[in-house]
C-alpha cells in the first residue's frame, strides 16, 4: 500500500512538471548555499588551523604589551622593552623551554644590481629555522659561528624577485638603512612556506641577530621573542614561567603579552566555528523560504484535486492514507531537490575555492544535514497541507468542481 | 440489509438550518433494487451520502449489517465505503491521471489486495462490462457510457454487497443509459442490492420498490413486481 501511494504521489508529482521544477529550485537553491558556504567556511578554517599549527603549538610569543586605552583613549603599544638579556634569562629560568630567540623586524628595501624589493628583515638566533621548521632550499642556514658576520638567508619570494631563477648564494645583496647601505653575502635561500602567523618568510630576509643590531638596528630593544617548549603540554607551564619572570622585571602585567600558539588556534577555531554558524544560519533562511514555497504549493496542490480526494474517499481511502500521499508529495519534491541541491552545492564550493585557493571540506555530517534539514522542510511545511486533505468533508469534496 | 430509524439531517447555511432529512425510517432489504426519486432538494443525495458512510446523521440511527455506522470511528467509514458499498456516481468521478485498469484497481490497493491479484480481478470485472479492450485507456479517452462501465468494475471491486448509484444515466445518451441500466440489473440478478437515486423515470422499470422522497419526508412507496 505504501508503495502504491509513493508510486501515486511521484505520478501527481510528475504531472505538473514546470510546478515541481520551480517548487523544488528554492530547496535546491537553499541546501546549495548552505553546503557551499559550510564546506567553503570548513575548508577555510581548516587550512588556516592546520597553516598555524604547522608551526607546531608549542611555539609562544612574548611582545611588549599596549597601555592605556582606559576612558576612551587610544591604547598605546608600549614600544620596545625587551632586550637579549631577557632571552638570556628565560633560557635560563624557564625549563619548559626547549629554544628562545629574539627577533628584531622590520621592513626595509633590499636591492641586488639594479633590482629592488621590499623585504621583511628579521635578526634572528640560528635556532629560529628549527623553531619555525623553516628548510633551506639552496645553501646553508647561518650558524652560531656566523654571528656578526655579513651573511643573509633569503625567503623565496624575495630570492625569486631578485635573482629571477639564478643562483643567489654567493652574491652580495644590500639592505638600505637609515644610515645608508649595507651589504650582506647571501648563504642560502628558503623553500616556499607560506604565511605563517606573525609573518611570511617567503617575504622575509634572515641575518643573524648581532649582524642585524649592529648594521641594521642600532638597538638593544627586541621586537618580540620566538620561544619552543619542549613538548606541547608544557605550554601552560612555560608560559606561566615566563610570565613570572616578566612579572618580576617589569611588576606590570600590561607592559608585555604572552602569546601561545595554542591559544590562537582556540580563540581563531571559535572565531571560524561562530563565523560558519552565521553564514550557514543566513543559508539556511533560504531554505526555510523554499519550505514556504513547498507548502504554497502543496496546498494549492490539495485544492485543486479536491475532487479526487473526495472520489478516493468514497471507494474507501482512510484519513491516513490520503495524508500520506500529500506528505510523500512533499518529501519527494524535497529529497530531490535536496540531492541536487547537495550536488550543486558541492559544485560551487569547489569552483570558488579553487578560484580564492581553499581546500574544501564537504563532509558526510554537512551531507547528512543537508539532507536531513531538506526532508524535514519537506515533513514540515508539507503536514499542513497534507492534513488539510485528509481531513476534507467527502461529500463538499466530491460536490467539489 | 441497512436499516434507517428516524433518520434526521440538518445542514447549516450561514445562520439558516436546512432540513435535509426529517425523520426518515425506511429498510432496505437485500437483494433488492430500491430507486429513489424527487425533486431537486427533496433530500436524495443527503440519504445516498448517509447510507454511503460519507456522512453522519444529525440524529437517529443508520444500521448496515446491524452496526450502527453513526457511532463508528473515520477509519471504519472508510473500511465499509470500500468493501461493502460500491458507488456510481452520475459524473463518473474516475481518476484522470490513471487507465481504466487503474481506476478499477484502486479500492483493492486501499484495501490491501497484492498487485497480480488486482490486476487479474479488475480485467475480469473489466470484460463483465464490456471494456476488455479499453484497458489501457484514460477516461479522456473513453465515451461518456464506457467511463460509466468502468465506473462501476471499480464500484465492484472489492465484492461490495450493495451499489449506490446517484444518477448513473443523467449524463448519458439513452442508448449507452440503457447498457449501464441492464449491467445493474445483471448485477442485481447476481446478488447485489442496488439502491438508484435518481430523476428519470425510466430507470424504474428495474426497480422492485420505488420511493418518492419531498422535503426530507417518504410521501409515495410504490412496491413492484
Amino acid at each position: 500500500m505504501i508503495f502504491e501511494l509513493f508510486k501515486e504521489s511521484l505520478r501527481s508529482i510528475m504531472s505538473n512538471k514546470t510546478r515541481t521544477f520551480l517548487s523544488m529550485l528554492g530547496i535546491t537553491i537553499g541546501v546549495a548555499a548552505v553546503i557551499a558556504v559550510v564546506s567553503l567556511g570548513q575548508g577555510a578554517s581548516e587550512s588556516v588551523k592546520k597553516r598555524i599549527s604547522s608551526l607546531g603549538s608549542n611555539i609562544i610569543f612574548i611582545t611588549p604589551g599596549r597601555i592605556g586605552g582606559a576612558g576612551g583613549r587610544l591604547a598605546q603599544a608600549v614600544g620596545n622593552v625587551l632586550n637579549e638579556e631577557d632571552v638570556r634569562k628565560m633560557k635560563q629560568f624557564c625549563y619548559s623551554l626547549s629554544n628562545i630567540t629574539p627577533v628584531l623586524q622590520k621592513q626595509s628595501v633590499i636591492l641586488f644590481e639594479e633590482k629592488n624589493t621590499i623585504a621583511t628583515v628579521m635578526g634572528v638566533y640560528p635556532s629560529i629555522f628549527d623553531m619555525m621548521e623553516l628548510k633551506v632550499e639552496k645553501g646553508r642556514p647561518f650558524l652560531e659561528s656566523d654571528e656578526g658576520k655579513r651573511v643573509i638567508v633569503l625567503g623565496e619570494k624575495i630570492a625569486e624577485d631578485l635573482f629571477e631563477g639564478e643562483d643567489p648564494v654567493g652574491q652580495k645583496v644590500y639592505i638600505i638603512t637609515s644610515t645608508g647601505k649595507q651589504s650582506f653575502t647571501v648563504i642560502g635561500v628558503l623553500k616556499k612556506s607560506g604565511q605563517l602567523l606573525f609573518f611570511n618568510p617567503d617575504n622575509a630576509v634572515f641575518l643573524p641577530f648581532k649582524t642585524a643590531q649592529y648594521r641594521i638596528f642600532h638597538t638593544k630593544k627586541v621586537s618580540l621573542i620566538v620561544a619552543k617548549t619542549i613538548s606541547q603540554d608544557l605550554t601552560d607551564t612555560a608560559v606561566s614561567e615566563i610570565d613570572d619572570y616578566l612579572y618580576k622585571k617589569f611588576k606590570d602585567e600590561n607592559m608585555y603579552n604572552i602569546v601561545s600558539q595554542e591559544a590562537i588556534l582556540s580563540t581563531l577555531s571559535e572565531t571560524m566555528a561562530i563565523l560558519n554558524l552565521t553564514l550557514g544560519g543566513i543559508a539556511g533562511i533560504s531554505l526555510l523560504v523554499g519550505g514556504i514555497g513547498i507548502m504554497n504549493i502543496m496546498l494549492v496542490s490539495v485544492t485543486e484535486r479536491t475532487r479526487e480526494i473526495g472520489i478516493k474517499k468514497a471507494i474507501g481511502a482512510t484519513n491516513s492514507s490520503i495524508l500520506l500521499q500529500f506528505l510523500m508529495e512533499s518529501i519527494i519534491i524535497t529529497l530531490i531537490a535536496g540531492i541536487v541541491g547537495i550536488l550543486l552545492g558541492a559544485l560551487i564550493a569547489n569552483f570558488v575555492g579553487r578560484m580564492v585557493n581553499i581546500s574544501v571540506l564537504i563532509t558526510p555530517s554537512v551531507i547528512m544535514i543537508a539532507m536531513g534539514v531538506s526532508t524535514g522542510v519537506g515533513l514540515f511545511f508539507g503536514v499542513y497541507p497534507a492534513y488539510k486533505a485528509s481531513k476534507l468533508d467527502p461529500v463538499d469534496a466530491l460536490r467539489y468542481e | 440489509m441497512v436499516v434507517l430509524e428516524n433518520v434526521t439531517k440538518i445542514y447549516k447555511m450561514g445562520s439558516e438550518e436546512i432540513k435535509a432529512l426529517d425523520d426518515l425510517s425506511l429498510e432496505i432489504r437485500d437483494g433488492e433494487i430500491l430507486v429513489v426519486m424527487g425533486p431537486s432538494g427533496s433530500g436524495k443525495s443527503t440519504f445516498l451520502h448517509l447510507v454511503g458512510c460519507l456522512d453522519r446523521p444529525t440524529s437517529g440511527k443508520i444500521l448496515i449489517d446491524g452496526k450502527d455506522i453513526s457511532n463508528l470511528r473515520e477509519r471504519e467509514l472508510a473500511r465499509i465505503r470500500n468493501r461493502t458499498i460500491g458507488f456510481v456516481f452520475q459524473q463518473f468521478n474516475l481518476l484522470p491521471r490513471l487507465t481504466a485498469l487503474e481506476n478499477v484497481e484502486l479500492p483493492m490497493i486501499y484495501a490491501g489486495i497484492p498487485k497480480r491479484k488486482r490486476v487479474e480481478r479488475a480485467k475480469k470485472l473489466l470484460e463483465m462490462v464490456g471494456l476488455s479492450d479499453r484497458m489501457k485507456h484514460r477516461p479522456s479517452q473513453l465515451s461518456g457510457g464506457q467511463q460509466q462501465r468502468v465506473a462501476i468494475a471499480r464500484a465492484l471491486a472489492n465484492d461490495p454487497k450493495i451499489i449506490l448509484a446517484d444518477e448513473p444515466t443523467g449524463n448519458l445518451d439513452t442508448k449507452s443509459g440503457e447498457v449501464v441500466i441492464n449491467i445493474l440489473r445483471d448485477l442485481n440478478r447476481k446478488g447485489l442490492t442496488i439502491v438508484i437515486v435518481t430523476h428519470d423515470p425510466d430507470i424504474t422499470i428495474i426497480a422492485h420498490r420505488v420511493i418518492h422522497l419531498k422535503d426530507g419526508k417518504i410521501i409515495k412507496e410504490e412496491v413492484r413486481v
